[in-house]
């Protein structure tokens, strides 16, 4: 049992950091204005951070990656949470599927573009009658030679506004049972026949979007896996996504935890004893959610893939972030309300976080049944 | 950075879970037939007893691994007082006194938040039964033991009862007045074990509820295919094994960081754990059903030891406004 960095983990943090301080985009929340510019403010990050050898970090050498230990990825998402940087792509967790499970020639045409950032990518796999039940999808792909031929619709495909490419899932047979009809095919964004329309969630931003695809051709060779092995490509990807150790989001939550101090010190209400001790719970909560996953991190070190219990995590980041919003509305008061200060939008915007990668009832069913193995 | 057991430490948890099951408390019956003896005894061959004893200054075995020890103790109730001994233990070796093959107690203050001063009024005894000796900690950081006589039990919890502390007056003192350092790394420890042991009551409450709502039919179905119940099982899952994060890394911090630091991830488990232990112990309870509130059933044997266990040294409030002060200056 051991939390303390070794040497390298201790000079890479370092080499991190000194690198952000020179590199780091700076005021980006103030000089982004609108959803292009957040596009390719994205786009000339994640090349910067390419050029700096920082993308890939755990994937193998011979995919482009650095051959390390997720240990670096995390040293990694933490400096970007504390430098406050913006999102990297989703590369990490997409990737995965192709280098998992692609050709050699699909590796070689995909992996190199998704770590230097010149293709961005997005995911296209619920719809709208597909939500927690992501394998009753029905976007169809019928085989004409050796092209798919796609119809149908796909919701919360989110970064589809900045996307050249989509990671999809299709039923390409409706005769065999729901979970085994299912394919992976990778297509252009920007492919004739789809139609891209963003979704404006409660606060007006239009955080995400629906896909629609009318008649889209994708070629055969654009197929990860076989035809019907799609299903367990998307549960590869979700277990990477449900890992919040991958996505930096705890740094995001101590950076949010800073910002909630300051606000009660500026409103001058940091004496008072329920006020400390909310934002001592606020910060118990970053903590054991911190924890846990470098639990679940050290795991992944020595060996193990990422599983079910991957949903303690998330449940434990969701609970974190909607409570210290709900905390800054409530310490914010009527200001929040008259719209002196943005802590209502910030609050509708940690709502969606109960809902996407799956419910919170989802991954109490998943822990229900995977981890302690009641009866379904 | 392995945040995660050595294979000797597997091993140790591993045995020490084994053995404590063999003497597992499953209802009230079985406490007053508990041999006390026989129980310490095997603790003692073990070395579960002898784990915070110093060779050279340094323990002999991490606070890691006592708390292993503690959880697999406390999770199966057995009724020998093995986290009071430690507890004990540990703050006669940070006086530098000789130990010696005595079983220890403590004295707790009236509101269980800290350990007794010597002779101070409305004291109780925590984790006496079966024990021989008292420690005391006065307000200058002096160790004080006195000898226990046999007095009358009460309190909450029944698998660890109170005894009263007003007869243990005559004391001696033991060692040197511990550092304003050692008290700090003293309560880390001591907020650590609790929480360690509240891992345990909770975890294994959880695999006995689990295993429960496979069998228990109702509408010719186990009850655990029911989503209502399956979240009510997730949930103390999601609480129990964040609990343990908190608690593993506070328990490793006891050695290895400074003194403030580990009192701060002591304190941040313990607020955590305290949060916590109500509602699991009575969750674990309703998955049980009308069975469950019943005088025979180990359910509330396990809420009772959770309760205790958040007051004792501060419960979550009293954590949330110490870290408060730790962080932000007190007020």
């Amino acid at each position: 049992m051991d939390y303390l960095e070794n040497a390298e983990e201790v000079a890479f943090r370092a080499r991190v950091r000194a690198w952000l301080e020179q590199n780091a985009p700076r005021d980006w929340r103030e000089t982004v204005e609108s959803e292009a510019d957040m596009g390719l403010l994205i786009r000339g990050w994640q090349s910067r951070l390419h050029e700096g050898g920082f993308v890939g970090l755990s994937w193998p050498v011979e995919f482009g990656g650095h051959g390390l230990s997720a240990t670096y990825e995390a040293i990694l998402n933490d400096e970007l949470g504390r430098a406050d940087t913006p999102r990297i792509s989703f590369h990490n967790y997409l990737g995965r599927a192709v280098f998992t499970y692609g050709t050699e020639a699909q590796k070689e045409r995909f992996l190199p573009p998704m770590l230097s950032g010149d293709m961005q990518w997005c995911q296209g796999f619920s719809e709208p009658g597909a939500g927690s039940d992501l394998a009753s999808l029905r976007t169809f792909a019928e085989r004409r030679g050796d092209k798919y031929v796609v119809n149908g619709q796909k919701m919360w495909t989110s970064g589809a506004q900045h996307a050249d490419w989509c990671i999809l899932l299709v039923r390409t047979d409706r005769e065999v049972a729901k979970h085994k009809g299912i394919t992976c095919l990778l297509t252009s964004a920007k492919a004739p026949g789809i139609t891209i329309r963003p979704i404006h969630i409660a606060d007006g931003t239009p955080e995400t979007c629906e896909m629609f695809f009318d008649d889209v051709e994708i070629p055969v060779e654009q197929r990860i896996g076989d035809e019907g092995a799609g299903w367990r490509i998307a549960m590869t990807v979700l277990s990477y996504e449900r890992g919040p150790g991958d996505i930096g989001m705890v740094a995001t939550y101590q950076a949010a935890l800073t910002r909630l101090e300051r606000m009660a010190a500026e409103r001058g209400v940091l004496h008072e004893p329920e006020v400390r001790k909310a934002i001592a719970k606020a910060y118990v909560r970053g903590e054991v959610l911190r924890l846990n996953v470098v639990e679940q991190l050290s795991k992944r070190v020595a060996g193990a893939v990422p599983g079910p219990d991957g949903s303690i995590s998330r449940l434990l980041l969701t609970q974190a972030v909607q409570s210290i919003h709900q905390l800054e509305l409530e310490l914010a008061g009527a200001d929040a309300l008259t719209g002196r200060n943005d802590a209502f939008g910030e609050y509708l915007r940690s709502r969606p976080i109960s809902i996407f990668g799956g419910t919170s009832e989802i991954q109490k069913n998943i822990l229900a049944t995977q981890v302690l193995g009641l009866p379904r | 950075m392995r945040a995660i057991p050595s294979p000797e430490q597997v091993m140790l948890r591993d045995t020490a879970q084994r053995l404590a099951a063999t003497m597992a408390v499953i209802t009230p019956g079985d406490i007053k037939g508990f041999d006390r003896n026989a129980g310490w005894r095997s603790l003692v061959e073990t070395g579960l007893t002898a784990m915070r004893l110093r060779d050279d200054g340094a323990p002999l075995a991490t606070g890691y691994e006592a708390g292993l020890a503690v959880e697999a103790v406390g999770g199966q109730l057995l009724p020998v007082p093995l986290l009071g001994h430690l507890l004990a233990q540990e703050l006669i070796a940070l006086s530098g006194a000789q130990s010696d093959d005595g079983i220890y107690a403590l004295a707790m203050t009236r509101g269980l938040d800290q350990v007794a001063a010597p002779g101070q009024a409305d004291a109780v005894v925590f984790d006496g039964v079966g024990a021989e000796f008292v420690v005391w900690l006065g307000e200058d950081g002096s160790v004080h033991r006195s000898r226990l006589t046999a007095g009358p039990e009460s309190g909450a919890d029944l698998c660890r009862p109170f005894l009263s502390a007003d007869v243990y007056a005559a004391t001696e003192v033991l060692g040197a007045p511990l550092s304003p350092d050692d008290r700090i790394r003293w309560t880390a420890f001591a907020l650590s074990m609790m929480c360690a042991e509240m891992i345990g009551v909770m975890r294994t409450g959880l695999t006995q509820a689990v295993e429960y709502a496979k069998t228990r039919v109702q509408y010719d179905q186990p009850i655990g295919s029911f989503q209502a119940v399956q979240h009510m099982c997730a949930d103390i899952l999601v609480r129990t094994e964040a609990a343990a994060s908190a608690a593993q890394y506070a328990a490793w911090a006891v050695d290895v960081l400074p003194p403030s630091e580990s009192l701060l991830a002591a304190r941040t488990a313990k607020a955590f754990c305290a949060g916590a232990g109500r509602d699991v112990g009575e969750t674990l309870m309703q998955v049980y059903g009308g069975i469950g509130q019943t005088w025979e059933h180990v359910a509330h044997l396990r809420a009772r030891r959770l309760i205790v266990d958040a007051k004792l040294f501060g419960d979550e409030a009293d954590q949330l406004l110490h870290i408060a002060d730790l962080r932000m200056g007190a007020a």
